[in-house]
């Protein structure tokens, strides 16, 4: 940025802000205890008082090309720490929500999506809705007459209409990713010179995402850090285990239901004990004290809350067709089926898409050698 | 005093330490009247005991050989109108600083006892003043301050004048919408109180108002100034007992602060033009009448700058905090941005600015401003911004936040002006008046700027410090000025904001009342309060020198025609400065005098050279330096025995006779300890360490033409605080002087 230039402090984000619940970025008075505690600040280019500054001036552009906004965790030690009560994990964690939202595509999703606290009914109830139509029209929407014994969900409803859906789904929010990913990628480029190949840099980052090693430098937020890791390592085995049985279904030609002792099913279940106890210990950070969880809104709570219905009521799902109950199995599965797809669809939009842009900007931070502290 | 009552305590560990035996010994050698011991002095049969010799007639006066005179003394009050009551620090000074049964030990306790006796036998009864004392509180200038002061006065049952320059009371804020808050939770402006505060004041039965008026004269003391006053109806005389001067300040001029834009810009205006704005109509830009989007105010704006005030008003931070949030509550889409140098905001006043800060469209941010450009929009450069880069704000309206300049006079520079004016007609000789012409135009701007016009020699008004504030050692001594009975109120008596110009109002009107109590039972105030003695001039003796006159910090001798002083008792603080001042000695207190002091070290026992002991004097100031030594030895710290402690007044009290009278006497030291002197002086009567620095250095030089040593002489600046360092002080001093070698006037 050439010096002299002139700033309009922008009134549209600064009330963006104030809306999303990032109101105290204006009670700071830049003395910076913030970036002094924070122990994943880069002492070349420490932050959040930066970003509370840009904040304060409304300073979108800067905000969207810096990568501290990633770096930060949330552990709230900032937070914590503020003597003036400036919030400033809260506040980054808006910054987030709205540099996902300034950076989406197309910017009207975005714009849904980053009014979860309004439009969460629509999008939880809309891929419901749609499920539930496409069965009624295909008459699924009844437990078929003489289900064995031992039925499997399959044919209540068939996998058939699970491709057709998600597949689509799955290139669609791949194509909008892709776009705000790369817009990303293209902003960061402003802050450092990149050196040597995104591959090569993107395997330490993937290891250090694998253990959370940089979320576990986080002070404050232990508790957060263990019940995140659970609930990736959960969703990774269920994804895993997604995958196992197509190969299982197609090439092995197994029989569905896999009995519990299969190692497809011991897999499954395993995941799902990951992922229940990663949600509880979630949910119970949120309940706990909120200067330390950080602030609960609506883009925030909206995330969880999908996480939250997809690990229940796939878990409720397996339990009824233990149980036998197929009638409650199907609607169980079909809501199941509706959050799934809400959790796919608003990926790029919702606070998912953390997924993709810390990953990008810890690539970009280590092409750039801006933070020496974990390489 | 004759036929003095010797009265020995034992108690707190003096009779253990000490032989009582010798010290009774001493008092009948000494020709005491009587002389008894008790186990505790203080106790209240042992007091009754005092009392009754006293009022019975068996002694004239009685010396309390106990504790230091600064303890017990609701035990040990007698009236100094009837009773001479002299005490001896045997406690402080020997038995809790010196090792127990002693051969020294034993001597500076008898020592302290011979000075003590010499003392009280030098000193008489205080003979109090009983003279018509006026009750009414003139309070001049009627702001916020002045209206406080006026309010607190009349509330406390005194009579009240106001006098005001302007044609309406409320002075600079009267207009203003909202003030800042001063009661919980401090998050929103508050109502003004001024209007309702001069109604109040306008129809109180205590309070008259003169509006459109100023000070002609006021001649006097406390007590009985008889003030002229300039009013639309002619001249009123009036009588006051004590006045509070609150004529406020002005904003600095704008016209020098071209670099911020203003004069090239009708959109730059100065914080107090915008108070006017809003309080005529509305938010507008000059230019052109609309509304301003956003509106940047610029702090410090010719604060804290040597090319302009070189100091911080205290007032503008929140004066901002003032107008930001006036701003927003009328129009809550206008945007405001302000670029400080750093946010002042003391106290609670901290949770006003946190509130500002919150109000959406509000924007705080450090900054130097590198300049204004622009002529209807304008552009504000900034520079070391916390941006880390310089960068412009657009501004439809930029507000500079400009300093007070204390409405006062400069009383002493008035009277070198006039005084130089008079020297160029009546010099002696040519080069005189020519000389006099020189320093009258040098002066000249000081012509006619007198607010007070008080008949004082040494000046119209009250006296300046450091950017023309009429201030004292703002924590040492609030409220007080160099003149007794004029107190100065709000933004003319140092920077503050509007909540402190107020709390400074009502201490000002306090201050002003005590003065006047004091006044009518013939006491001084601070420090010295209850003090009921009155220096004696004998002028019989006097050579017009001027001296007194000239150096008393308060103004309280005027000379007649010959240049004689004369004594307004009413004005007078008690410090003795005219008394160190007075080449020929006629200036004694009842109780305070020359010859009592010359006589405690004429009582001192010297040793002789052979016994190779040194004698040195400490003089200490009983305000700062004498507490100090009391808190060391309560902390049983220990000092060299060779010295002799006599608490004077103020450092400015000591005549140099007694430095002479010390030398020729064979004592081989004397060390001066008080307060700091200089622009951050602690000084209780302001000037008094200063004097005795510039006397003690002659001294110095006249000791060197002697072939004396002049480190022989010794002046230490100490602190209330300091007291750990006393003992170190007193020890130093003893090594050099046993180093120098003994004093070759022994003998003699």
């Amino acid at each position: 940025m050439a010096a002299n230039s002139t700033l309009l402090p922008s009134q549209d984000f600064r009330e963006a802000l104030r809306r999303r619940g990032g109101e105290a970025a204006s009670r700071c008075y830049q003395c910076a205890t913030c970036s002094g505690v924070c122990e994943l600040a880069p002492d070349e280019a420490p932050f959040p008082r930066r970003l509370m500054l840009w904040a304060q001036w409304g300073l979108a552009d800067r905000l969207a090309a810096d990568p501290a906004v990633w770096l930060c965790h949330q552990c709230n030690d900032c937070t914590v720490h503020c003597p003036r009560d400036a919030k400033p994990g809260d506040v980054v964690q808006v910054i987030r929500a709205l540099v996902i939202e300034k950076l989406a595509f197309p910017s009207l999703l975005g714009r849904l999506v980053g009014a979860a606290r309004s439009s969460w009914l629509l999008l939880l109830g809309l891929p419901i809705a749609f499920w539930v139509a496409l069965l009624a029209a295909t008459g699924h929407l009844a437990v078929p007459a003489g289900l064995p014994q031992n039925w499997a969900y399959e044919q209540l409803v068939p996998h058939l209409f699970i491709y057709s859906v998600f597949f689509p789904v799955a290139a669609w929010v791949i194509l909008a990713a892709g776009v705000s990913g790369w817009r990303f990628w293209d902003l960061l480029a402003c802050n450092g010179s990149r050196q040597g190949s995104f591959i090569v840099s993107l395997w330490p980052v993937l290891g250090e995402i694998a253990t959370h090693k940089r979320f576990g430098i986080c002070g404050t937020a232990k508790p957060r850090q263990l019940g995140h890791l659970t609930l990736m390592w959960g969703f990774v085995g269920a994804a895993v285990t997604s995958g196992l049985l197509i190969v299982g279904i197609y090439l092995q030609h197994l029989a569905m239901p896999l009995a519990l002792s299969h190692p497809y099913k011991i897999l499954g279940n395993l995941s799902m004990v990951l992922l229940l106890i990663g949600v509880a210990l979630l949910v119970g950070n949120r309940l706990g004290d909120a200067k330390v969880a950080g602030a609960s809104n609506g883009f925030d709570t909206f995330f969880l809350g999908v996480v939250v219905l997809v690990v229940l009521t796939g878990t409720a799902v397996e339990l009824t067709r233990l149980m036998g109950d197929a009638s409650l199995g199907l609607t169980l599965y079909v809501v199941h089926l509706g959050v799934v797809t809400s959790l796919f669809l608003t990926f790029p939009y919702s606070k998912f898409a953390h997924m993709l842009y810390r990953t990008l900007a810890l690539v970009h931070v280590r092409m750039t050698g801006m933070d020496a502290k974990l390489s | 005093m004759e036929r003095l009552g010797v009265f020995l305590c034992t108690g707190c560990g003096i009779g253990d330490a000490l032989k009582a035996e010798g010290l009774t010994a001493l008092a009948d050698e000494l020709g005491a009247a009587s002389c008894q011991t008790s186990p505790c002095l203080c106790a209240p049969e042992a007091v009754a005991d005092i009392r009754a010799a006293l009022e019975s007639g068996t002694i004239g006066g009685a010396l309390l050989a106990a504790c230091s005179a600064r303890a017990k003394t609701e035990a040990f009050a007698f009236d100094p109108a009837r009773h001479v009551v002299g005490r001896v620090s045997l406690r402080e000074q020997v038995v809790w600083s010196h090792p127990a049964g002693d051969e020294d030990t034993q001597t500076l306790a008898e020592d302290l006892l011979r000075m003590g006796y010499a003392r009280l036998s030098k000193i008489g009864l205080a003979k109090p003043l009983a003279e018509t004392i006026e009750r009414t509180v003139l309070v001049v200038g009627g702001g916020l301050a002045g209206l406080t002061a006026a309010r607190t006065a009349a509330d406390l049952g005194h009579p009240v004048v106001v006098v005001e320059k302007a044609a309406a009371l409320g002075g600079s804020l009267a207009a203003v919408e909202g003030l800042v808050p001063d009661r919980p939770p401090y998050d929103s402006l508050h109502d003004n109180h001024l209007p309702r505060l001069v109604a109040e004041l306008s129809s109180h039965a205590e309070v008259r108002i003169f509006a459109s008026s100023t000070v002609k004269a006021i001649t006097g003391q406390p007590g009985q100034f008889h003030v002229e006053l300039a009013t639309p109806a002619g001249e009123v005389t009036l009588a006051a007992g004590a006045i509070v001067q609150a004529t406020g300040s002005r904003p600095y001029d704008a016209s020098k602060l071209g670099h911020l834009g203003y004069g090239s810009s009708p959109n730059v205006i100065t914080a107090p033009e915008l108070d006017a704005m809003l309080a005529g109509g509305g938010l507008k830009r000059p230019s052109d009448g609309a509304v301003p989007q956003r509106v940047v105010f610029i702090q410090c704006a010719g604060s804290r700058d040597p090319e302009h005030l070189p100091y911080c008003s205290a007032d503008c931070c929140s004066a901002t905090l003032r107008q930001v949030a006036t701003i927003h509550r009328a129009h809550p889409d206008v945007e405001t941005a302000v670029v400080y140098r750093d946010m002042r905001t003391p106290g609670q006043l901290e949770r006003f600015y946190l509130a500002v800060q919150e109000q959406p469209g509000s924007l705080f941010t450090r900054g130097e401003v590198a300049g204004v450009s622009g002529n209807g929009h304008l552009q504000v450069a900034l520079r070391d911004t916390l941006l880390g880069e310089g960068t412009v704000l657009d501004a439809d309206l930029v507000v500079l936040a400009v300093g007070l300049v204390p409405n006062s006079a400069d009383g002493e520079a008035i009277r070198i002006h006039t005084d130089a004016v008079k020297r160029s007609q009546t010099g002696e000789s040519e080069i005189q008046r020519e000389e006099a012409r020189k320093v009258a135009a040098q002066y000249a701007v000081y012509q006619g700027t007198e607010i007070l016009n008080l008949d004082y020699r040494q000046g119209p008004d009250l006296p300046t410090l450091r950017y023309g504030f009429p201030d004292s050692h703002f924590i040492c001594f609030p409220y007080e000025t160099r003149r007794t009975g004029i107190y100065a109120a709000g933004t003319v008596h140092a920077p503050m904001d509007a909540g402190q110009a107020e709390e400074d109002g009502a201490g000002a009107a306090m201050k002003a009342v005590q003065c006047i109590v004091a006044a009518a039972r013939g006491e001084a105030v601070h420090p010295r309060a209850g003090d009921i003695g009155i220096p004696d001039f004998f002028l019989q003796r006097c050579t017009q020198c001027k001296r007194c006159t000239e150096e008393c910090p308060f103004g309280t001798l005027n000379e007649d025609a010959k240049g004689t002083p004369q004594l307004n008792a009413l004005r007078c603080r008690r410090c003795g400065i005219c008394m160190g001042a007075c080449p020929e000695r006629i200036i004694s207190f009842p109780d305070y005098s020359v010859d009592a002091v010359a006589s405690m070290i004429k009582a001192m026992s010297v040793p002789e050279e052979s016994e190779e002991k040194p004698r040195i004097l400490a003089l200490l100031c009983e305000n700062d330096a004498l507490p100090a030594l009391d808190i060391a030895a309560g902390q049983r710290m220990s000092w060299n025995p060779w010295v002799r402690v006599i608490p004077i007044r103020c450092l400015g009290s000591t005549n140099i006779v007694w430095i002479a009278d010390s030398l020729s006497r064979g004592i081989d030291g004397v060390i001066l300890i008080g307060c700091k002197s200089g622009d951050d002086y602690q000084c209780h009567y302001v000037r008094g360490s200063q004097l005795a620095q510039t006397r003690l250095g002659n001294v110095q030089e006249t000791l060197q033409r002697l072939a004396l040593e002049p480190e022989r002489i010794r002046v230490v600046e100490l602190a209330h605080d300091e007291s750990a360092r006393i003992p170190k002080i007193l020890d130093e001093f003893a090594a050099t002087i046993e180093k120098i070698g003994p004093n070759p006037m022994k003998g003699f």
